[in-house]
């Protein structure tokens, strides 16, 4: 067997109009649902009467629900809802915006699940310091308990996004046009599906790979209140950079032990 | 200055605090002590509002209200004039130690940024830890954390500051430069409650013993009274277990 490497070629320049559409979905689905995720944390932490059931039973049918069956309910329930107020207009809209609100209804699940163990991981004492200082609690949460969530939600947020990423291929059901769908058309022409597949999936390892060191930096730059954040490139292999840290008093963090950690020196010679 | 009238407080019908009555003039060092869950903790949390007693009466800062009574703008005036040490230190974690301090004076005085750093900085200097304004919590040892704590308490410039065990959660090395500090700021005049177990503290540095147990004052006086010539056997039988144990 070998590979048709021109018709790769030629998926790769037409799937790669399909980037931005990819891009697109995540990107909506990520900012409404960050504000959204995290307003419905604080009503489950806050146990806000009433509001908190509606959230926790909207959380378990996002999450006990498939998300292609979301997508196939969206998709054919939506157009013909819409069909009864705005009259026949409904079944020409653009599938992206069903794309849109599916993906950020889940999204909103996952990242309310995210924020609210989060929060949790703020010691309650950080409140009452701030109370103490004559500050309120409003100003407190912002500044103070906000901040250190926020560092303790971003790896999660990354895998959500990452997930995201990956589950936005499905938006192809809906006949949204995003990379998926490009390299599917292309291959059904053609009959090459294994090479549409390799550059749908080289295209989506990329993406990922890029949105991993984005929200990498955002860590590293969020958390510099916290001394295990080496200041190393991302091609550092982890298990050969672990070493214990340094955690007497008087250790000097940001000299010290971080830049020999940052080096990376080989394993053998720390032993 | 602070007068707490009958303070009650209690979680599920379990009654933690049976009518406490302070009275706290200026320049008081108070210390005071007991065997655990005889509600010293929660007594602070009580007066400074951490907490919302269940009855009695408070007298501070121009407010004269009865606990349950009181209103918001109320409890944000008490807690305008009060300072509080916590037993691990509550250091805001994603602050410098300098900006600890500052965030106070800033967001809540609604001090100059320059006018509360140059506090800020006289506050470190006050607790030994200016070299340190620009580490984060968890680049400090538990004793400079409490340091930090202290001048955040200090910095604001309260009527009294409240210290809850402040080196309970501390290596045994370090507890003494916290004490320093501490017997600094009652030599200066601050005006200080403190909840400890520093039998050597609450002797030699308060002018006023508080012994608390099962929610009750049971015996309050100069250090000298309560220590040398305690009257009550459960202050002497308290007394008689701890220095066995130093």
């Amino acid at each position: 067997m070998s590979l048709n490497t021109d018709f790769m070629g030629k998926v790769a320049q037409t799937a790669i109009q399909g980037v931005p559409v990819t891009l697109q979905i995540v990107l909506v689905a990520l900012l409404i649902s960050l504000p959204i995720g995290c307003l419905f944390a604080l009503i489950r932490i806050y146990r806000i009467k009433g509001l908190e059931q509606l959230v926790k039973l909207y959380v378990s049918f996002v999450r006990g629900t498939p998300i292609i069956a979301q997508i196939l309910i969206v998709y054919s329930a939506f157009p013909s809802l819409l069909n009864m107020f705005i009259g026949k207009v409904a079944f020409s809209i653009n599938p992206i915006y069903y794309a849109y609100i599916v993906f950020t209804l889940n999204s909103i699940a996952t990242l309310t699940e995210v924020f609210r163990s989060a929060l949790q991981t703020v010691d309650k004492g950080q409140m009452e310091a701030g109370l103490m200082v004559g500050m309120q609690p409003r100003q407190t949460f912002w500044r103070i308990i906000f901040p250190q969530a926020l560092i303790s939600a971003l790896p999660n947020i990354t895998n959500a996004a990452l997930y995201l990423i990956k589950n936005s291929s499905l938006a192809f059901i809906m006949s949204v046009k995003d990379i998926t769908a490009i390299a599917k058309t292309e291959a059904a022409f053609n009959y090459n599906f294994l090479e549409a597949y390799l550059v749908v999936w080289v295209y989506y390892l990329i993406i990922c790979y890029s949105a991993e060191v984005i929200f990498y930096l955002l860590e590293r730059y969020f958390s510099k209140f916290r001394r295990s954040t080496k200041k190393t490139t991302f091609f550092n292999w982890k298990p050969l950079s672990i070493r214990q840290p340094d955690l007497s008093a008087d250790a000097d963090l940001a000299k010290g032990g971080r830049d020999e950690h940052a080096q990376n020196r080989p394993f053998k010679k720390r032993l | 200055m602070l007068k707490i009238d009958h303070l009650k407080k209690g979680y599920e019908g379990n009654e933690i605090l049976k009518g406490i009555s302070l009275d706290v003039n200026k320049g008081d060092v108070i210390s005071i002590i007991g065997p655990s869950g005889s509600g010293k903790t929660t007594l602070l949390r009580n007066i400074t509002t951490l907490e919302r007693a269940d009855g009695g009466h408070i007298q501070f800062a121009g407010v004269d209200k009865d606990f349950q009574k009181l209103s918001s703008q109320d409890i944000q005036t008490i807690r305008r004039n009060v300072g509080f040490v916590f037993q691990n230190y509550n250091l805001f974690n994603n602050k410098t130690a300098l900006q600890n301090i500052t965030e106070g004076l800033i967001v809540a005085r609604k001090v100059k940024k320059s006018e509360a750093e140059k506090i800020a900085l006289k506050a470190l200097e006050r607790v030994g830890l200016s070299d340190r304004q620009n580490h984060y919590p968890s680049q400090l040892s538990g004793g400079q954390q409490q340091r930090v704590g202290i001048a955040r308490a200090v910095a604001l410039n309260p009527q009294v500051i409240f210290f809850d065990e402040p080196t309970s959660a501390l290596d045994p090395e370090l507890v003494g430069e916290v004490l320093k500090v501490m017997r600094d700021l009652a030599e200066s005049g601050t005006t200080m409650v403190v909840v400890t177990h520093q039998m050597n503290f609450a002797r030699h540095v308060s002018n006023k013993v508080i012994f608390m147990a099962d929610g009750y004052i049971v015996e309050q006086g100069s250090p000298e009274e309560v220590f040398a010539h305690p009257s009550e056997t459960r202050t002497k039988e308290f007394l008689t277990d701890i220095l066995a144990n130093v």
